[in-house]
């Protein structure tokens, strides 16, 4: 399945754009110099030698700022992505295999959460939390409020896969519940799992840079998305300053794009159905 | 309630009906909790601004009559503050609070701006909301119909269009929104100035429904209109057509072909079976309208619900967070509860579940 | 149409398909078979080798990535190689053969009112037909294959038990009174009581009149015993044995269709208290040439040369046998 996996055009191109940022943002500290604290030049200045791309509206480096946002992202975006698929994924598989009383109450709340905009109600807790938004704890609370379409999703299939004959088998011969989930159920849903994966780590990160756009970012620490809202809160945009906002916008397109890329294509391997 | 055993779909639907009713509820809580999780009060803000130049005594008569206004102290009928043994105002529980702000919500009273004190949310909201609708509404509509079609066209007649169609509808569906927004802004607002970067109408126009005003709005309209716009249209092709590859590799429409149907018939039927669910979709999407646009219209400066939402995050406004949240949750809600009801109605397997459960 | 022309006609058949790495795989290899009016013939044979594609090919329904590759199919004495699509849609599908197929139960659009579709079939053949008159006619036939007509046609098919829906199908496929029916596994997906009642059903079809001849395709060749007049086994793309009932069932000459006759259970008297033999391994893969017997590898009574001749038809005891040594 793997080699097949390699041989789809459009997985290596998604692999290859994810992999090159990732490997951006994990060398590109060791190997350049990067300096966010000190004022190179005067505010949103051109780029230059040695600062390939100018500075920002304090005046620091930009491309420092770009790599450090781009890191901070990342993090946010695969922390969450975690977060959201350990959770979805434990309470669609409990949901999901258990059945009965125990699914109809965990599939109630789901549904709540899942009609609930997370937009929203991630503005409203980061509103509260005023000083103390570190990035951590938002990629938490992304994590925590994006789990929903993965429990129901694997819930549905958790569900499906109940009612196959050797997990019949495992329940007549007694195993326990945990026994059967992860010996039985898991290995058949882990592809599942990982595409799922992708696409919360995908949505984990466009969410934190809606939250800092709006105003809500980090407060200790540059994300790509904070870097947006400052360069429109300082009117890059309409300066022309596109050093200040281009960048940016281009890697959470292309970090977007990657995973999505990743996500269908790995959906045309594994689900056969779409594969004419 | 005999009858109700005889009506399955009707029973769903209150059953649905009641359940959105507690979903509702759990919102109004999450918007009434959240914000007064920090310690920022609203009778603290406005009086650091009120109080500089009062004595003591108009400032404690100024301070009672926020804590009036903002219903954190008891008011008796007459609208006296009701005091203990001190004198001192007495405070009301959290629990009163909730049930003041419940029954001011439902009547369409979110209370007034701590920012723009002394304006009411709703007034705000009421502003801005067109705006997001104008811009919402024809995006939705025009996209998810254009979008459809082409998914349904790539999808049957596959071939060359398919071929180039599909890695373009997967390139704009994947872009975020707000990315494209921002290059487009830059691209054609700045750059090559073809339409104006930021904001709504010109500066120095009053919204009005004169010509002028109209032509200048519709200008500042076209970038964002067709940042949304393509983004759509690729997000509902290629829904779209894996529904109708889907339907097309089904064993309905390969005895459809058996029997000698006509082709034009089959693809009535491939179109309404993929259509379902992308009328779910559209539901949700307008549902959606109200909040889905924030970012696109911060980047935009447009004049909507984005920007009324930013500028309260800014200045801590909680009341006004609080009403746009809510108003957003609603109507989602609201879309989420037609979806249920018209897809009981609408699918046939759907209705054959609800008769067959008890 | 001249009366004595057979109802099919099926001359030296080849039909291939392409994978989608353009592979070509020939999933039928030189078929040859008659059908007159009022025969059965029974085409039985292992999931896979090829039964499906054939009569899809009967139908003229090469429909990428199916390919005609070559020979004649004839119905009436009039060739349909080489019709276009929207004559085959028109003259042959529906009107003169009709396909009962495989998973019947899937087979109706869960959208759509089993009236609604039954007129669609009438009216895509003869828009010339009124509305009371479609419905009377539904009303009618229906009754005639025994379902409740007003319950039925008003349903939606997710409203209708497994047997009715198959009573369904067979009732809008063969609406046309179409020449020859060709029946995919009609019941394999049915329990023993609703199997025998469908049986029944075509025969009855039959013997009105509305249908004149049948092609029955199992995977279960004693099934065949009280259906067909004639059996024609098929393995690999090819017939391996071709003859009357009583010929092929109780008297098999090739080995392959000795092993499928011992490899099933069967209820029938002289049978029961027999051991199945399950055939060892499986079809051989047919994107590949394949030089000498087909059937070679799992053959119980293979010799050392069959791998190496290509095997041909030959008349042996009065039926065709594919196999050098039968």
């Amino acid at each position: 399945m793997l080699k097949r996996l390699l041989r789809s055009p459009s997985f290596l191109f998604g692999f290859t754009l994810f992999f090159g940022t990732l490997l951006l943002a994990l060398l590109g500290p060791l190997v350049l110099s990067l300096d966010v604290e000190q004022r190179v030049g005067l505010a949103y200045t051109a780029p230059f030698p040695g600062h390939w791309l100018g500075t920002d509206h304090m005046g620091i480096d930009m491309f420092s700022l770009l790599l450090q946002g781009l890191r901070a992202s990342l993090y946010v975006g695969l922390v969450a992505g975690t977060v959201a698929t350990l959770l979805g994924t434990l309470i669609g598989l409990y949901g999901g295999y258990k059945g009965g009383l125990v699914d109809d109450l965990l599939t109630s709340v789901t549904n709540l959460f899942l009609v609930i905009p997370t937009l929203i109600v991630l503005i409203l807790l980061s509103a509260s939390l005023e000083e103390g938004r570190s990035l951590s704890l938002i990629a938490l609370l992304i994590g925590c409020t994006t789990w929903t379409w993965t429990a129901r999703a694997v819930r549905a299939q958790a569900a499906s896969l109940r009612a196959r004959d050797h997990v019949a088998l495992a329940r007549i011969n007694g195993f326990g519940t945990a026994h059967i989930v992860l010996l039985h159920i898991m290995p058949y849903l882990l592809s599942y799992i990982f595409m799922v994966f992708i696409l919360q780590t995908a949505s984990g990160i466009l969410a934190e840079a809606s939250i800092s756009l709006l105003g809500l970012g980090p407060y200790d620490s540059i994300s790509l998305g904070k870097i947006l809202n400052e360069a429109v809160q300082n009117e890059a945009l309409t300066d022309g300053a596109w050093w200040a906002f281009a960048p940016a916008t281009l890697l959470i397109t292309v970090i977007a794009f990657s995973l999505y890329i990743i996500n269908t294509s790995m959906e045309s391997v594994f689900n056969p159905r779409l594969r004419r | 309630m005999d009858w109700l055993r005889h009506h399955p779909t009707l029973r769903h639907m209150i059953a649905r009906a009641g359940w959105y009713l507690l979903t509702f509820l759990v919102a109004v809580t999450i918007n009434f909790v959240l914000p007064r999780l920090g310690d920022a009060s609203p009778v603290g803000v406005l009086m650091a601004r009120a109080s500089m130049n009062l004595d003591s005594a108009t400032a404690r008569q100024q301070e009672e009559a926020y804590l009036a206004e903002f219903g954190l102290v008891h008011v008796d009928d007459k609208g006296q503050l009701v005091r203990d043994a001190a004198g001192k105002p007495v405070p009301t529980s959290l629990g009163a609070q909730f049930a003041r702000y419940l029954s001011l919500s439902l009547r369409g009273d979110l209370g007034t701006s701590i920012l723009q004190y002394p304006r009411r949310v709703s007034e705000i909201i009421r502003l801005a909301l067109p705006w997001t609708l104008c811009l919402q509404l024809p995006t939705i509509i025009i996209g998810w119909v254009v979008g459809n079609l082409l998914g349904a066209l790539a999808a049957y007649y596959r071939g060359v269009f398919d071929r180039l169609f599909y890695p373009l509808a997967l390139l704009t569906s994947a872009v975020p929104a707000f990315c494209l927004g921002i290059m487009m802004v830059y691209l054609f607002g700045i750059r090559l100035e073809w339409f104006p970067a930021v904001g709504g109408y010109d500066d120095g126009m009053v919204p009005a429904l004169s010509w002028a005003f109209l032509r200048s709005a519709s200008y500042y309209y076209v970038l964002p209109f067709f940042s949304i716009l393509v983004i759509v249209v690729g997000h509902q092709a290629i829904g779209m057509r894996s529904m109708c590859i889907y339907e097309l590799g089904t064993d309905y429409v390969k005895y459809a072909k058996l029997l000698g149907i006509h082709e034009r018939k089959i693809l009535l039927y491939m179109f309404r079976n993929a259509m379902l669910p992308q009328l779910t979709g559209l539901a949700l999407a307008l549902g959606g309208m109200v909040g889905g646009a924030l970012i696109t219209e911060i980047i935009f400066s447009y004049p909507g619900l984005g920007q009324a939402i930013l500028t309260a995050i800014q200045g801590n406004d909680y009341p006004l967070i609080s009403g746009c949240t809510l108003l957003i949750t609603v109507s989602v809600l609201i879309a989420n509860f037609f979806v249920d009801v018209l897809i009981s109605l609408l699918d046939p397997r759907v209705r054959a579940s609800q008769v067959s459960t008890r | 149409m001249s009366m004595s022309a057979p109802v099919l006609e099926v001359e030296r058949l080849r039909v291939h398909y392409l994978t989608r790495f353009g592979t070509r795989v020939q999933a039928v290899d030189d078929v040859s078979f008659q059908l007159n009016k009022g025969e059965i013939l029974g085409i039985a044979g292992e999931s896979g080798c090829g039964k499906t594609t054939l009569v899809s090919g009967c139908m003229g329904l090469f429909i990428p990535p199916l390919y005609h590759s070559s020979g004649d199919v004839r119905i009436g004495g009039q060739s349909i190689i080489g019709m276009d699509r929207e004559q085959i849609r028109r003259d042959v599908l529906g009107r003169k053969i009709a396909m009962i197929p495989q998973g019947a139960l899937n087979s109706l659009n869960p959208t759509r009112r089993v009236k609604d579709l039954a007129t669609d079939m009438i009216v895509s053949h003869d828009d010339r037909a009124g509305k009371r008159e479609i419905s009377e006619r539904l009303r009618e036939r229906f009754e005639r294959i025994g379902l409740d007509a007003k319950r039925v046609l008003d349903a939606f098919p997710v409203e209708l038990p497994a047997g009715t829906k198959q009573r369904v199908v067979i009732g809008i496929s063969t609406l046309l009174n179409p020449e020859l029916v060709i029946a995919d596994e009609p019941t394999s997906a049915l329990d023993v009581s609703t199997q025998k009642s469908v049986i029944r059903l075509l025969f009855d079809l039959m013997d009105r009149g509305i249908i004149s001849s049948m092609i029955f395709i199992t995977h279960e060749l004693p099934l065949l015993r009280h259906v067909s007049s004639s059996i024609a086994v098929m393995y690999a793309g090819e017939f391996v044995e071709y003859g009357s009932t009583e010929q092929v069932i109780f008297d098999a000459q090739q080995p392959y269709t000795r092993a499928l006759m011992g490899s099933m259970l069967s209820a029938d008297a002289g049978q029961r208290g027999k051991k199945p033999v399950a055939i060892e391994g499986a079809p051989p893969d047919l994107k590949n040439v394949i030089v000498g017997c087909r059937f070679a590898e799992r053959c119980p009574s293979v010799r050392s040369d069959c791998a190496q001749h290509k095997q041909e038809l030959r008349v042996v005891q009065l039926r065709k046998v594919r196999c050098q040594y039968a």
